[in-house]
């Protein structure tokens, strides 16, 4: 397998907080991922990009530990946070969940919870409190720029916004508890392009202080948003594995492998 | 000139009223001369009131709609017009026969229910005493202790019963599943004889209500167990995960998230459970024998119960005990009644 530089190498390594060695995934049997080696510097934006199938997905699940929760789903390697792998046996799921946030592919807003129950249901949810929750609440909405659309109807279901403004909310709810890193899985696979924008507006505020990671399938959407990008392929029935993974400039303008070429110009995916 | 010919096209006044005249004709005709045609017909034939109204009414009257369905709207309103006559003719047919169940209950038992029926029992009085003496209280308080207590153990171990079915991966679910739906068919007869055998004859429990409980509890336990699943079952996955991303155990995310969701339909479902039991009476005759006075301690002495009131008056073929036991019946219906009204009232969704 010619893979073609799979680290990260663009950063610096003393800004890194986050990297996986030697990721493998199995579902049963089934061989998903191989070797996964990614570095993600601190308060960087990552792009996963590839087509369907390659497992970008499945990867971004094992950053919190969400993998787990598939039944029969195997994992080898480690994912290193702060210098301590996730998965060691004195590691709680639940801290790393909060702090390693993430937001779904389908906006999933609780619907027996109000506007503000939703934000403040990560601090409920994970036994916490606030000093001042109608702060946390106000500085979460406004980081997802949803503040000026409900500051007046706090109190109405969550049910009652658009698609748009739901998945704004599951992104203030990931930040009320202010993560290290955000995990977001296709966030605007299901809007419309003028959700879309202001989404993409809030990945570039909120990667002032938080590392992002990204998948997408909107090459366009990778460009815009990130600084760097991992290409992922599965061939053939093969386990999906990082092709070539660098600064999103030499991934788009000048990628090092035929098939990530192939890929970014839409020969192919 | 096209263009202003274009814009000055005239507008309907009322674009959503498609039916035209004659349409009309053809519909309100359809719809009159079957039933005025089958009234002729059986009334000259001296058929019986539903033989007329199977036999002679509903082929016309298929045949009718058909017929202007054809002329209205073509061969695709044919299917249309059949179906439309079928559907509102059962409903018509269903309606008539809830509405006289009830009136019949209200009609023969209201005379039986007066204020003092409510708190009075039947001590001392005898199929001939007059309705201004005695009452079926000794048998509502009877029937809310042992449905009462057969609720208060079904629906806490149902949800959780359920709640193991839909929330954990445990290997031993598919089992818990096929136990809990061969039990759904229990005959209430069976239990009651199970619990008889079991419980009684054993020498573990003494002839009280209690063992009535106890089989009301068998029958109830299934239902709840199998509708809370379904309902369960219907909370999507992703709302579990996104609690759990946010850092939640798995128990928080369930009563936080994934209980209030499906709370009305867990409402729904222990209600459908108290109602398979509270008419319930094989098991009460076999397990707790009709007493005329009230008791109200499920552990020492026999119970009245509803369905057993409603049985023991039935025994005696005065008018009055007669009466007696339909205000019983009238009684029970009114019970269900309330519960149905409180249920929906709290189980209604919140937003």
């Amino acid at each position: 397998m010619d893979t073609v530089n799979p680290n990260l190498a663009s950063a610096s390594n003393a800004d890194v907080h986050l990297s996986t060695s030697n990721v493998h995934v199995w579902f049963g049997q089934r061989h998903i991922l191989e070797n996964v080696n990614l570095e993600f510097p601190v308060n960087s934006v990552t792009a996963l990009i590839g087509p369907s199938g390659c497992g970008k997905s499945t990867f971004i699940r094992t950053l919190n530990r969400m993998h787990e929760l598939i039944p029969n789903a195997k994992l080898a390697g480690e994912v290193n946070f702060k210098g301590k792998n996730i998965y060691a046996v004195d590691v709680d799921p639940i801290q790393v969940r909060i702090d390693i946030g993430m937001v779904f592919q389908k906006p999933n807003p609780f619907p027996t919870m109000t506007i503000r129950g939703n934000v403040l249901s990560g601090l409920r949810l994970s036994g916490r409190h606030s000093r001042n929750e109608d702060e946390l609440v106000e500085n979460s909405l406004n980081a997802a720029s949803l503040w000026n659309e409900v500051k007046d109807r706090l109190d109405s279901p969550a049910g009652s916004l658009s698609g748009g403004q739901q998945q704004r909310l599951c992104i203030a709810r990931a930040l009320a508890l202010s993560p290290d890193i955000l995990l977001m899985d296709e966030p605007c696979s299901a809007l419309d392009p003028g959700s879309t924008i202001r989404i993409e507006e809030t990945i570039r505020s909120i990667s002032r202080t938080m590392t992002v990671v990204i998948v997408t399938h909107n090459m366009q959407q990778a460009q815009r948003v990130s600084e760097q990008t991992a290409f992922f392929l599965a061939e053939d029935n093969n386990p999906g594995y990082v092709v070539e993974a660098g600064s999103t400039n030499d991934i788009f303008r000048n990628p090092k492998d035929k098939r990530t070429e192939d890929y970014v110009s839409g020969r192919f995916g | 000139m096209m263009i202003s010919e274009t814009i000055s096209a005239p507008v309907p006044e009322a674009p959503w009223r498609v039916r035209s005249k004659s349409q009309l004709v053809w519909i309100v005709i359809a719809s009159t001369l079957p039933a005025v045609l089958s009234f002729f017909i059986s009334t000259s034939l001296n058929l019986p009131g539903i033989a007329g109204l199977v036999l002679v009414f509903l082929p016309i009257q298929l045949l009718a709609a058909a017929l202007a369905a054809l002329v209205t709207a073509g061969r695709r309103g044919i299917l249309d017009a059949i179906l439309t006559v079928s559907v509102l003719f059962l409903m018509a047919i269903m309606g008539v026969l809830l509405t006289s169940v009830a009136f019949t209950l209200v009609q023969k038992g209201i005379e039986a229910l007066s204020f003092h029926a409510f708190y009075q029992n039947t001590v001392y009085i005898t199929s001939l005493t007059s309705l201004e003496y005695g009452g079926l209280g000794h048998a509502l308080v009877g029937t809310l202790i042992t449905v009462g207590l057969a609720v208060l153990f079904a629906v806490p171990i149902g949800i959780a019963v359920g709640v193991f079915l839909t929330e954990s991966r445990s290997p031993m679910r598919g089992s818990v599943r096929f136990l809990s739906q061969a039990m759904t068919g229990l005959p209430s007869i069976v239990s009651g004889l199970f619990v008889f055998a079991f419980l009684f004859l054993t020498g573990l429990i003494d002839r009280t209500a209690v063992l009535g409980s106890v089989a009301l509890f068998l029958l109830m336990l299934p239902t709840v167990i199998r509708l809370s699943e379904e309902v369960l079952k219907l909370v999507p996955q992703e709302l579990r995960a996104a609690a759990i991303a946010l850092g939640a155990p798995r128990h928080k995310a369930f009563f936080q998230v994934v209980f209030p969701t499906a709370r009305s339909g867990i409402i729904t479902a222990c209600l459908l459970g108290t109602a398979r039991i509270i008419g319930e009476t094989a098991p009460l005759i076999v397990l707790v024998s009709y007493i005329p006075t009230t008791n109200f301690n499920p552990l020492e002495g026999s119970m009245a119960s509803l369905p057993t009131y409603i049985y023991a008056w039935l025994k005696f073929s005065t008018e009055i005990a007669n009466q007696r036991a339909w205000g019983g019946a009238l009684a029970l219906m009114i019970l269900v009644g309330i519960l149905f009204t409180m249920a929906r009232y709290f189980g209604r969704p919140r937003y």
